[in-house]
C-alpha cells in the first residue's frame, strides 16, 4: 500500500471514528436506548440478529427480490434505452410512462402496489418502477453519443442490424449501461427494503425492521439498517469486481500469448 | 460508370442550397479519378452519392457490371473501433465476404503486412499514431472486396512526409488489383501523381471546369517537369 492510499484509508477510519463518536455523544446524552441506543447496543443487536435463525433467509429473500428487480431493469430498461434512442416515436411514447415513474413518490408506487400484488411482488415492482427510468435515460442518451461516423462506417462497409449492435452500439453504450445499471442498482435495494418494510412479507431485511420497529427494539432496527448498508455496499463492490473481469481476462490471455510466443 | 444529371440540393435555414445541379460526368473503369476543387463545393457529397450514403434528388448513377456490389471506403479519418484490435479492425468488415475465419484472418494479415504494419496486429487503434491508423483503414479499404474504392481526402490532416508515404503505400496495393478508384481531394500535386484522370472542379453548384487525363505513367511523373508544373499552374487558377 503506497503512501497516498494509506493517508486516505486513514482520514477515512477518522472519518468513521468522529461519526460513532457523534453517536456515542448523543446516544449519552440523550439516555433513552428506545430513541438512540448507543453503538455498543447496536452491535450487541447485529451480533443478536446475525445469530437469529431465519437470518439468512431473510437476507436470501431481499437479495433474491433485489437481483430480480435489477435484472429485469438491466434489460428491459437497457432494450427499451436503445430502441427508443433511435424511434423518436418511440421515445414519444414512452414520455408519459417516465414522467410519472419520475414524479410519483415511492411511497405512492408502493402502496398503490399493495393494493394490486401480494406482498411478496410488492418489492418487486416497486423497484422496477423506480429504477427502470434510470437505466433508461443513460442507455437513451448514450445511443445518442454514438459516434455517427462510425455509424456511417458500418453502414458504409455493409454491416447488418445485429452485427452493428454487437460491434458498434454495445461497445459505445458500455459506459451509459455502466453508469445507469450501478445508479438504479443502488436505488433497488432501497426502494425492495422500503417496500418489505410497509408490506412485511414473511421473509425479508424490512419485514424484521418493521418487526423490531413495532416492538420499540431501536437497537435492532439500527442493526438491521447496517445490514441494509452492508449489502448495498457488498452489492456495489460485487458489481464492479464483474467489471473487472474481462480486463483481467483480456491480461492473462495476452499474457499467455506472450508466453507462448 | 457514368453519373447522369445528378441534382442535390440541402434545406439550410429554410432555404434550398443547391450543391449538385444537373451534373454529369464518366468514369473509366480501373482507373483513379481525382477530383478536385475548392472546400466546400460538394466533392464529398459526390462521393456519398456513389456509395449510396446518400441518394440524389433528380439523376441516376449507372455502374457497369464490375462496379455494382460492395465498395471500399477510404474515409478523411481513419474511422476504427477503438475497442478491437488492428486486426479485428480489418477482418471485421470481411466477414460476408470471408465466412471462413482461417481465410479471412489470413487476407486481413496480408494487407497489414502490405502497409508495413504486420507487427501491431494485436495493437488497439489508440496505441497507435494517426499515420499508422490511416494506414490500418487503407488495408480494410483494400481487404474488403469492395468493386470500387472512394477516397474522402484521406491523406489531409497528415504532414507531407507522413503523407507521400500513405500515397505510395496505396499505389502499391491498387497496382496489385487495379480497382475503379474515384479520390476526393483538395491537393493538386496528389491528385496529379496518383490519378489517371484529373476532374477540377468549381465552387457551388459544382460544375466540371476540366477534364485531364494524364498520359505520363505513374512513375515517371514528376512535379518539377515542365509538363506538371504547368498543369499545377492551371490547376491552381
Amino acid at each position: 500500500m503506497n503512501r497516498s492510499t494509506w493517508n486516505t484509508n486513514l482520514i477515512t477510519a477518522l472519518s468513521v471514528l468522529i461519526l460513532l463518536g457523534i453517536w456515542q455523544i448523543g446516544a449519552v446524552l440523550l439516555d433513552a436506548g428506545v430513541i438512540l441506543p448507543t453503538p455498543g447496543t447496536t452491535f450487541s443487536a447485529l451480533a443478536s440478529v446475525v445469530q437469529q435463525k431465519p437470518f439468512s433467509l431473510n437476507i436470501l429473500a431481499t437479495v433474491a427480490r433485489a437481483l430480480q428487480s435489477f435484472l429485469i431493469i438491466f434489460l428491459v430498461g437497457g432494450l427499451l434505452g436503445i430502441l427508443s434512442g433511435y424511434s423518436r416515436s418511440l421515445h414519444a411514447f414512452l414520455v408519459p410512462l417516465l414522467v410519472i415513474c419520475k414524479a410519483t413518490p415511492v411511497m405512492s408506487v408502493i402502496l398503490l402496489a399493495f393494493i394490486w400484488f401480494t406482498s411478496g411482488t410488492v418489492p418487486l415492482f416497486s423497484a422496477f418502477l423506480m429504477g427502470f427510468p434510470v437505466m433508461f435515460i443513460q442507455v437513451e442518451q448514450g445511443v445518442k453519443l454514438i459516434s455517427p461516423r462510425l455509424h456511417e462506417m458500418t453502414v458504409a462497409y455493409g454491416f447488418t442490424p445485429l452485427r452493428r449492435l454487437i460491434h458498434l452500439v454495445i461497445p459505445s453504450l458500455a459506459p451509459s449501461i455502466i453508469t445507469g445499471a450501478k445508479a438504479s442498482l443502488s436505488m433497488v435495494w432501497k426502494v425492495v427494503i422500503a417496500a418489505e418494510v410497509l408490506t412485511v412479507p414473511r421473509y425479508g431485511v424490512g419485514s424484521r425492521m418493521q418487526m423490531a420497529q413495532v416492538n420499540l427494539e431501536t437497537a435492532e432496527v439500527l442493526a438491521w439498517t447496517l445490514i441494509a448498508i452492508l449489502l448495498t455496499a457488498a452489492g456495489d463492490l460485487i458489481f464492479l469486481s464483474l467489471l473487472e473481469v474481462p480486463r483481467k481476462l483480456r491480461e492473462r490471455r495476452s499474457k499467455l500469448l506472450e508466453a507462448i510466443r | 460508370m457514368i453519373l447522369k444529371n445528378l441534382s442535390k440540393r440541402y434545406l439550410v435555414s429554410g432555404e434550398y442550397l443547391p450543391v449538385l445541379d444537373d451534373f454529369t460526368l464518366s468514369i473509366e473503369p480501373g482507373t483513379i479519378t481525382a477530383l478536385v476543387g475548392p472546400s466546400g463545393c460538394g466533392k464529398t457529397t459526390l462521393l456519398r452519392l456513389i456509395g449510396e450514403l446518400e441518394q440524389p434528388d433528380e439523376g441516376e448513377l449507372v455502374k457497369s457490371v464490375e462496379e455494382r456490389g460492395p465498395l471500399s471506403y477510404l474515409f478523411q479519418e481513419p474511422r476504427l473501433l477503438p475497442w478491437h484490435s488492428v486486426l479485428h479492425n480489418v477482418e471485421l468488415v470481411m466477414r460476408p465476404w470471408y465466412p471462413e475465419k482461417e481465410e479471412r484472418i489470413a487476407r486481413a494479415r496480408d494487407f497489414l503486412t502490405m502497409v508495413g504494419l504486420s507487427d501491431f496486429t494485436t495493437f488497439k487503434p489508440d496505441q497507435l499514431s494517426g499515420g499508422m491508423r490511416q494506414r490500418v483503414a487503407i488495408a480494410r479499404a483494400f481487404a474488403y472486396p469492395g468493386h470500387m474504392l472512394l477516397l474522402d481526402e484521406p491523406f489531409q490532416s497528415l504532414d507531407t512526409n507522413l503523407r507521400w508515404a500513405l500515397v505510395n503505400a496505396f499505389l502499391k496495393l491498387w497496382n496489385a488489383e487495379k480497382r475503379t478508384t474515384i479520390y476526393v481531394t483538395h491537393d493538386v500535386p496528389e491528385a496529379l501523381l496518383m490519378a489517371d484522370t484529373v476532374i477540377r472542379l468549381s465552387s457551388r453548384p459544382m460544375r466540371i471546369l476540366e477534364n485531364h487525363t494524364i498520359g505520363t505513367p505513374r512513375e515517371e511523373r514528376s512535379l518539377g517537369s515542365p509538363e506538371f508544373l504547368a498543369l499545377q499552374a492551371r490547376f491552381y487558377t
